[in-house]
């Protein structure tokens, strides 16, 4: 995996949760997937196609996402309801239409499929055979796992 | 009499969040659409001053609205909304006749700011 690819997703989350939580992440330890694989509880997925493909997931805790969802509509949320998943899958559409930009500027043509919110512990999604990397963003609220696996179309596997 | 405002954006979340930047401004949000068919229907029944309108939504995507939009009123004042500042499809919606563009996550003042500059305080 290009490194241009992980970094316009992590710049694109610095820049969007800046400014929608209004505190700076520290990025945490980077890890490696064989392939795409979360274990957290609340996981938005985001399909990336053109010159590169392959999928994004946006994982958090129940806890961090309520806690995210609480900034970003400005009052304390009881139950995780839809304004609350909107909240979420919004957010992680931002980021990906960011990191998107950051593409296009490096002559990168691609497009994002509509966010995708599953609610549920170690969640393994079969799609390419594409490894991950894992870039943690830590918060205010929590931590926010940013799962990347993408890969240049021509050079993208066919599964078997 | 307030200024009145259609929301077409297929996130409930942004349609709640400018919802309460604009009425909070003391603009009329007039009704909201969750894609660009609902967007176009709804400005043919309010004919509101302003239409909000975000890029990418399911059905018919924002820029086909504002072409439809064009179609029947040329005088349509109408602000596209992205998650995408991808240059092509902000160029393609302002030749379309959208008249500005707001990039998300936005911040209130960012909005009011641009609504004013096109049909002026509430």
């Amino acid at each position: 995996m290009k490194s241009e690819h992980i970094n316009a997703f992590v710049v694109g989350g610095f820049r969007v949760l800046e400014t929608l939580l209004g505190a700076t992440p520290k990025r945490g330890e980077i890890t490696a997937l064989p392939h795409v694989f979360t274990s957290e509880q609340c996981n938005v997925t985001v399909g990336v196609t053109g010159d590169v493909q392959g999928l994004v997931i946006f994982g958090m805790s129940l806890m961090t996402a309520d806690r995210i969802a609480s900034k970003m509509i400005g009052t304390p949320i009881r139950t995780f309801d839809d304004l609350a998943a909107s909240a979420i899958a919004e957010m992680c559409n931002m980021v990906s239409g960011h990191a998107l930009t950051a593409l296009s500027d490096a002559g990168i043509r691609c497009d994002i499929t509509p966010p995708a919110l599953i609610r549920g512990t170690n969640t393994k999604l079969s799609t390419l055979s594409i490894p991950a990397i894992v870039v943690p963003l830590q918060l205010n609220v929590g931590t926010m796992n940013i799962t990347i696996s993408l890969t240049d179309r021509v050079t993208a596997r066919r599964p078997n | 009499m307030a200024k009145r405002i259609l929301i077409s954006d297929d996130a409930l979340f942004m349609r709640t969040m400018l919802r309460s930047i604009l009425e909070g401004s003391g603009y009329e949000v007039v009704d909201e659409a969750a894609n660009g068919e609902e967007a176009v229907a709804k400005y043919d029944q309010h004919s509101p001053d302003l239409v909000m309108m975000d890029i990418t939504m399911p059905v018919m995507d924002g820029i086909s609205a504002v072409k439809a939009i064009k179609a029947k009123d040329p005088s349509c004042k109408i602000i596209m909304c992205t998650a995408m500042g991808q240059k092509e499809m902000v160029l393609d919606a302002i030749k379309s006749g959208a008249k500005d563009y707001i990039v998300k996550p936005f911040q209130a003042p960012r909005v009011l700011q641009s609504v004013e500059k096109l049909i002026g305080p509430a």
